[in-house]
């Protein structure tokens, strides 16, 4: 055995040929470093978002893995065939009478030799092909890999390491090849088939069998077995399997093609055994199975489902409703990683209408992952409450003593009332926590053992109560412009106020500077100051309405389009609100009274019920009007131009019927893995406000307006959310998006 | 020793050898005689174990071949002098064949210098004319110093003095008391080397003989010249042999030559010549073959 194997050894060494072919490897570090020069061309000739849409090169082995598959493959592939075509395998059988023995001592050889040489190309490779993009490697893409991948990334060096041993086995394949085929040309042929062709063949196919049979491609197997971000979706056991299957069953066929007649049973038998154990271990499934819920068709790629949740959480047997969920299905091109679960803002906005509009933004995602969302039990439309109630309440005013305070919530209680009479146990149960607890239920039915989350606005509310009521069923949690629920009081109205008059200073800077403002010439902080103040003492009519706009209603009405100026350059909202305030200022406040009520059917911005039955049981309220006077005082103290806009939300909760359910209180930050937040202006330090409470977490501050950017299709958001969802690797602390440039 | 029993090899319809019994004893040459086709090659492929027969055995020292654990140290054999790789150089190819039945290297000098090689054994192989290859191939033989050694047609390509050069090393190897076994398609050369012979055609035996019964076997008379020859014809005939006449001369046959000149003494005549004639050993092979050969002249018409 040992003569037979040194003998091999020795049979390959001293052929000049093979060290020539193994010199001809080289072309694929070549290749590799010169795919990277065209990508890095084509990267420096775009800008901004446009260089998020490239594909990543990995680590950068792509174009030269099968170059150097099929080098090994051959030289696999010769060291049998040489020996048929120049007759020598008459002399060597002569010498070792044992055909498998002779065939199976040039495994041995093969190995050492391809599994060094394999070594060395991947990481030649590898090298290769990131020297030449250099800092381009680092970019973050759309679909939440680097464009290039250095060593020190997790999976990267396993990577290089997995295909580099593969070569050996790719060597064993073209070792079988050759025993069965016995010509060098049809040897080769084959190889370039298997290596070459099939790969591009399988590109070529329609829907899901692209990927089914793609996956299964020799040179896809390293990147599945090391549950690499490339494509795939083999598990690594899978993957794993399916790589030693090939070498098993071309040696198999190998070891009965070169036996003497009759002899070929036991490899036959023992290869056949070993290649369907492997099999079988492929048709285990790759993740979870997939959900007993009827899912079905409801309108494009979309699919809906619904789960039964008591509507008190505390009586689970008690009575029952429905909450619809709908869910983008994966891909199916890449492994899946399980499901998104979108989280929707408001209180009272709809999932299921977000993947229906937004959808879009989730496309690189659904590559790894099912998008599922939900209508949670307080969207608004839902019917149970009439939606004319929900989207109604009354108009708030600034208790100026106690008295005044009782009497609001007197108002308060009487109006909400009018929604809760209704159904009162439904009408009690609409916190966060009933919903946190409904997509718990929903995580069940899914079957589904994690989670990972992308949370928008109030959506975060939810989020963090999910992550103190079931930290275990978090995987990842990314919050975009969330709504802090944990922060006391006092803190978040700083932040708020922080907030409100940064974004203020921004428009008195863009007015200042800008024709088409109508405050131009003038301060306007000054001028606003000065509104909102004469009309706390008096208030400003508005024409031909016997309504009349205190500074606090001006506050809130203009906050909105303060926080949301409206796409560049024109800032259409910056604009509106420019001109409201001169007009106002003229005695006529109808520039505001006529936008809140195209938007409320109200003259002033109500407090809506709708969202109300949420705030007031998530605890946003004030717990007394000893509070109340506190907050008014510090925001007085905090922001000179908005100072009591920040007071609107908690006033509408004073005299609330239904009691707080869902109390801020701490997540059990060691049982959770780190956050990701992402933010714009007027949201980002809100957010960070809550994941920073996850040690190890991270945001991304987007250096514009707006609110929500992974559903506003914001790329650079959604390429640090995806890369955080896919492999949970964070952006470093302080990284910023910038909007694209003007222009 | 080999011992070939009741062998038959078929390839499709063709029987290629059909129901073959010999056996080759040490310390003597064997040729083994057919022409091109009778199944020598086959069969010396069934002894090494690179075919499988249909039925019957091929024993090398009383075991198949297949199952001798280094198996060169025990056979020796040069089938075809092309079945090496180009690129190797001599002394490569034969390390590699010496390593994998545990040989040590020191042999393949010793090999390379037997045959004649060693001013070449580091040029590649495909650089070596017929002659070298089939020395190169009969040092792949000698490398395990096996009692059993093959040849198969090893003179060909080979040049007079490597002819001579082959003749003298097989007398050599079996005067040491190996078995040594000769395929040819030449008589001629045969009857230089061999002390036995084992003919086949068309897959059949058809002798297995000593050389000089061979020879025996093939004795065509003597013819003899002499100035009376009427007289001399009668005292043959009185001495029993039979005689025709033949070209002038007379033909006789059941009298060797020293007899017919004895006979011819006493009655005082005087012989002219006196040719004790055999068949030529080709004329032989031919008759004991005629029917065998596949593709004879006379049917080619």
């Amino acid at each position: 055995m040992i003569d037979a194997i040194v003998s091999e050894w020795l049979k390959l060494r001293s052929l000049r040929s093979n060290l020539y072919l193994l010199a001809f490897s080289v072309l694929s570090v070549l290749l590799c470093a010169g795919l990277a020069f065209m990508v890095s061309r084509g990267i420096d000739n775009q800008t901004g978002d446009d260089r998020l849409r490239f594909d990543s090169i990995g680590s950068g082995l792509g174009a030269g893995l099968p170059v150097a598959y099929f080098v090994m493959g051959a030289l696999g592939a010769l060291s049998i065939t040489s020996e048929h075509a120049t007759g020598l395998i008459r002399t060597s059988l002569v010498a070792v009478p044992r055909r498998q023995l002779f065939l199976f001592a040039k495994i041995p050889p093969l190995v050492a030799v391809t599994l060094v040489a394999g070594q060395v190309l991947v990481f030649g490779m590898h090298f290769a092909a990131q020297a030449v993009l250099g800092d381009r490697a680092g970019q973050v893409l759309l679909d939440g890999r680097t464009l290039g991948a250095s060593l020190t990334d997790p999976g990267v060096a396993a990577g290089l390491l997995v295909a580099g041993a593969a070569m050996p086995l790719v060597a064993m394949v073209g070792l079988g090849l050759g025993a069965v085929i016995r010509s060098t040309a049809g040897s080769m042929v084959t190889l370039i088939m298997i290596l070459f062709v099939l790969p591009v063949v399988a590109q070529t196919l329609p829907g899901p069998w692209r990927a089914r049979i793609g996956s299964f491609m020799m040179e896809s197997l390293p990147d599945q077995i090391v549950a690499g971000e490339g494509a795939g979706i083999l598990s690594p056991l899978a993957a794993s399997a399916v790589l030693i299957a090939y070498p098993v069953v071309a040696l198999t066929a190998g070891a009965v093609a070169i036996a003497v007649r009759g002899r070929g049973i036991r490899p036959l038998a023992v290869g056949g055994l070993v290649a369907a154990l492997l099999a079988a271990v492929t048709v285990i499934p790759s993740s979870a199975a997939a959900s007993a819920l009827p899912w079905k068709p409801c309108g494009g790629d979309l699919e809906c489902a619904s789960v039964q949740v008591p509507v008190d959480w505390s009586k689970p047997s008690g009575r029952k409703v429905s909450i619809q969920i709908a869910r983008l299905p994966a891909a199916g091109t890449h492994r899946r990683i399980g499901t998104v679960f979108s989280i929707p803002g408001g209180p009272g906005g709809s999932g299921i209408e977000d993947l229906k509009k937004k959808g879009g933004s989730f496309a690189e995602l659904r590559r790894r992952f099912d998008v599922v969302s939900l209508a949670p039990r307080n969207t608004t439309d839902l019917g149970v409450i009439p939606f004319d109630c929900l989207r109604a309440g009354p108009w708030i005013t600034v208790p100026a003593d106690r008295a005044e305070y009782d009497s609001l919530a007197a108002r308060n209680r009487a109006s909400a009332e009018q929604c809760r009479k209704v159904d009162p146990e439904y009408f009690d149960h609409l916190d966060s926590g009933s919903v946190a607890r409904d997509i718990e239920a929903i995580r069940v039915a899914l079957e589904e053992e994690r989670l990972s989350f992308v949370a928008t606005s109030y959506g975060g509310v939810v989020a963090t109560t999910y992550a103190r009521l079931f930290p275990g069923g978090v995987r990842a949690m990314y919050i975009d412009g969330g709504v802090d629920h944990l922060a006391d009081h006092a803190t978040d109205l700083r932040l708020k106020s922080e907030m409100i008059e940064g974004q203020f200073t921004r428009f008195a800077t863009w007015c200042a500077s800008t024709a088409t403002c109508a405050l131009q010439g003038r301060d306007a902080g000054a001028v606003w100051r000065g509104l909102t103040a004469a009309a706390d003492r008096s208030p400003v009519p508005v024409q031909g309405e016997r309504v009349a706009y205190s500074g606090f209603d001006f506050k809130v009405a203009a906050a909105p389009d303060l926080i949301s100026p409206g796409p560049a350059p024109d800032f259409a909202n910056w604009q509106r609100f420019a001109r409201a305030v001169d007009k106002a200022v003229q005695g006529d406040a109808s520039g505001f009274a006529d936008y809140v009520e195209q938007a409320t059917e109200s003259m002033k911005v109500p407090s809506f019920r709708g969202m109300n039955v949420t705030h007031c049981t998530d605890g946003l309220g004030f717990d007394g009007y000893q509070e109340f006077q506190r907050m008014k005082a510090l925001g007085e103290r905090l922001s000179p131009n908005f100072a009591g806009d920040e007071l609107w939300h908690p006033l509408g909760c004073v005299g609330w019927p239904a009691p707080v359910t869902n109390p801020a209180a701490p997540m059990p930050a060691d049982r959770l893995p780190p956050f990701l937040g992402a933010g714009t202006w007027t949201d980002h330090d809100i957010t960070a406000d809550i994941v920073m409470r996850v040690p190890g977490s991270s945001t991304v501050r987007y250096n514009g307006p707006g609110h929500g950017l992974y559903l506003s299709g914001n790329r650079c958001a959604i390429a640090h959310a995806n890369r955080y969802l896919t492999s949970l690797r964070l952006p470093p602390r302080g990284t910023t998006c910038e909007p694209p440039a003007a222009g | 020793m080999i011992e070939v029993t009741g062998l038959t090899m078929r390839y499709g319809d063709a029987l290629a050898v059909d129901d073959l019994t010999f056996a080759v004893r040490p310390g003597l040459v064997t040729g083994f005689l057919g022409p091109n086709g009778a199944g020598k090659s086959t069969t010396m492929r069934v002894i090494l174990g690179l075919e499988t027969p249909g039925t019957g055995t091929a024993l090398v020292g009383g075991r198949p071949y297949g199952s001798l654990k280094e198996p060169m140290r025990e056979v020796g054999a040069l089938l075809d002098a092309g079945a090496v790789h180009g690129g190797r150089s001599a002394a490569a190819h034969l390390w590699c064949l010496a390593r994998s039945n545990g040989i040590g290297r020191g042999r393949v000098g010793e090999v390379l210098e037997q045959v004649g090689l060693a001013e070449v054994a580091d040029r590649r192989i495909a650089g070596f004319s017929l002659g070298m290859r089939q020395r190169l191939g009969i040092a792949a033989a000698l490398l395990g110093d096996p009692d059993v050694l093959m040849f198969d047609e090893p003179v060909n390509g080979l040049d007079p003095e490597g002819i001579r050069w082959i003749r003298e090393l097989m007398r050599l190897l079996a005067g040491e008391g190996r078995t040594v076994l000769v395929s040819s398609h030449l008589m001629g050369e045969m009857a230089l080397t061999a002390d036995h012979v084992v003919v086949i055609g068309r897959g059949r035996l058809i002798a297995d003989t000593t050389m000089p019964e061979l020879v025996e076997r093939f004795q065509r008379g003597v013819l003899v010249r002499a100035a009376d020859q009427r007289t001399l014809a009668d005292v043959l005939r009185a001495g029993g042999a039979s005689v025709g006449e033949e070209d002038g001369g007379l033909s006789v046959s059941g009298l060797d030559a020293a007899r017919i000149g004895e006979l011819a003494l006493s009655r005082g005549i005087a012989l002219r010549e006196l040719t004790p004639r055999s068949a030529s050993l080709e004329e032989a092979f031919m008759e004991l073959t005629g029917e065998s050969v596949e593709f004879g002249a006379g049917r080619a018409a």
